[in-house]
């Protein structure tokens, strides 16, 4: 049953548990995921996909943290943080990126800096 | 708080089933499907069909509703396409139009 | 317990490393390290040179391939150019990629990290050694001048199959 939630902005957005979406979603908030997802995700706010979720798409977010599984690029304008446990294809980009080991990913990583001009500076890749 | 809240500020596009309740305040358009209660709050903005349990509306839907257990219209909401549930109620100050059919 | 190996701040290694032991590089190194133990490369170390380990750690600057078969971690303060690949991989947050992340689960991972030592990886940025080397086993002058290899390709983008469905329910429903 459904509980009394306040109607504040900013206030997080959820797919439970037992929720699917075919399609898109979009919009200013944080959304937390716990149920399945096909379709790109294109949030503001905060991206939290909880172990058992799934996201079959590309994802963008302020931040994302990784639990479940997302197969799609990440792409964050703060921080990337993937946990163990959780399952990752696809490039992932962020300000800042962490992997737990004990996560799976099977993708890129492109940060921006430059190696040191002993290793031929930006390392040419 | 409900196991889905699609809360204000974010839009969805697509089909959404799912097994438990939603609440919506913010956008839907496409098609949702529950086995459970879903309820469209005030300020929200649906353009889809829906398929639920029990439906309350306060905010605004555009596409076709069927309930097995009821549909309520609150004050202010608006509800423009076809209903079709075993209960109906409509309150004073809500909108509606189109047809009924209770005989599920 | 098999002894460490120290490459100190202050030492420049042009070649290779090879052995059973655990390596702890704080210096500079170019060419190839391949050990059956840990591989730790510590702060300010600079490495040019693809590495294999059982496991490895990482805090400096790499230029290369790190391939742990129990796991490749980069610390804070890591900076890496090149591809990880370990049964398990870990990066903390402040360490910096660029590459790819390939981790595979318990003996799946532990059979690519021993097909995939270092040879024939050597990618093109990695300069055939001209200075003789320091270490005893650089017997294999052929092996670094490899043709580089072609980067694989990136996965192909993820187009969820149902978005055109979804798609078409929403022009249905959108006027």
């Amino acid at each position: 049953m459904a509980r009394t939630s306040s109607t504040s902005q900013g206030e997080t957005a959820i797919l439970g548990k037992g929720t699917n979406l075919r399609g898109r979603i979009a919009g200013d908030g944080d959304l937390r995921v716990e149920g399945t997802i096909s379709g790109d995700v294109a949030l503001k706010g905060h991206l939290t996909v909880h172990g058992g979720a799934e996201i079959t798409a590309d994802v963008q977010a302020r931040s994302v943290v990784v639990e479940g599984a997302i197969e799609g690029d990440i792409s964050a304008t703060e921080a990337v943080a993937i946990r163990a446990g959780a399952r990752v294809s696809g490039a992932i980009r962020g300000a800042s990126i962490s992997i737990e080991e004990g996560a799976t990913v099977n993708g890129r990583i492109d940060a921006d800096f430059e190696l040191p001009p002993e290793l031929g500076g930006k390392g040419a890749r | 708080m409900a196991s889905t809240v699609i809360s204000q500020g974010i839009t969805i596009e697509g089909e959404l089933t799912t097994d438990d309740d939603v609440v919506i305040e913010g956008t839907l358009r496409g098609k949702l499907v529950s086995k459970d209660t879903v309820r469209v709050e005030t300020g929200a903005v649906v353009e889809a069909d829906i398929v639920a349990s029990s439906l309350s509306v306060g905010g605004q839907i555009t596409g076709n509703v069927t309930a097995s257990d009821r549909v309520d219209l609150m004050p202010g909401g608006r509800l423009i396409g076809d209903v079709k549930a075993a209960r109906l109620t409509i309150a004073d100050g809500a909108s509606f139009k189109g047809n009924v059919d209770m005989d599920v | 317990m098999a002894d460490v190996t120290v490459i100190g701040q202050g030492i420049f290694l042009r070649g290779s490393i090879k052995g059973d032991g655990d390596v702890e590089i704080r210096g500079r190194v170019e060419g190839d390290v391949e050990v059956a133990g840990e591989v730790t490369i510590g702060e300010g170390a600079l490495v040019k040179a693809d590495v294999t380990a059982r496991r490895i750690t990482v805090r400096g600057a790499v230029a290369g391939n790190l391939t742990g078969e129990d796991g490749v971690r980069l610390e804070e303060g890591a900076r890496v150019v090149g591809d990880l690949r370990g049964a398990g991989i870990g990066i903390a947050e402040g360490a910096l990629l660029r590459g790819n992340v390939q981790t595979g689960t318990g003996g799946e991972g532990r059979t690519r990290a021993r097909q995939q030592p270092a040879q024939a990886r050597t990618p093109a940025r990695v300069e055939p050694r001209k200075a003789p080397t320091l270490v005893a086993k650089t017997s294999t002058p052929g092996r670094k001048i490899a043709p580089p290899e072609e980067r694989p390709a990136p996965p192909p983008p993820v187009v969820p199959v149902l978005k055109k469905g979804s798609r078409a329910v929403l022009r249905k429903r959108s006027r």
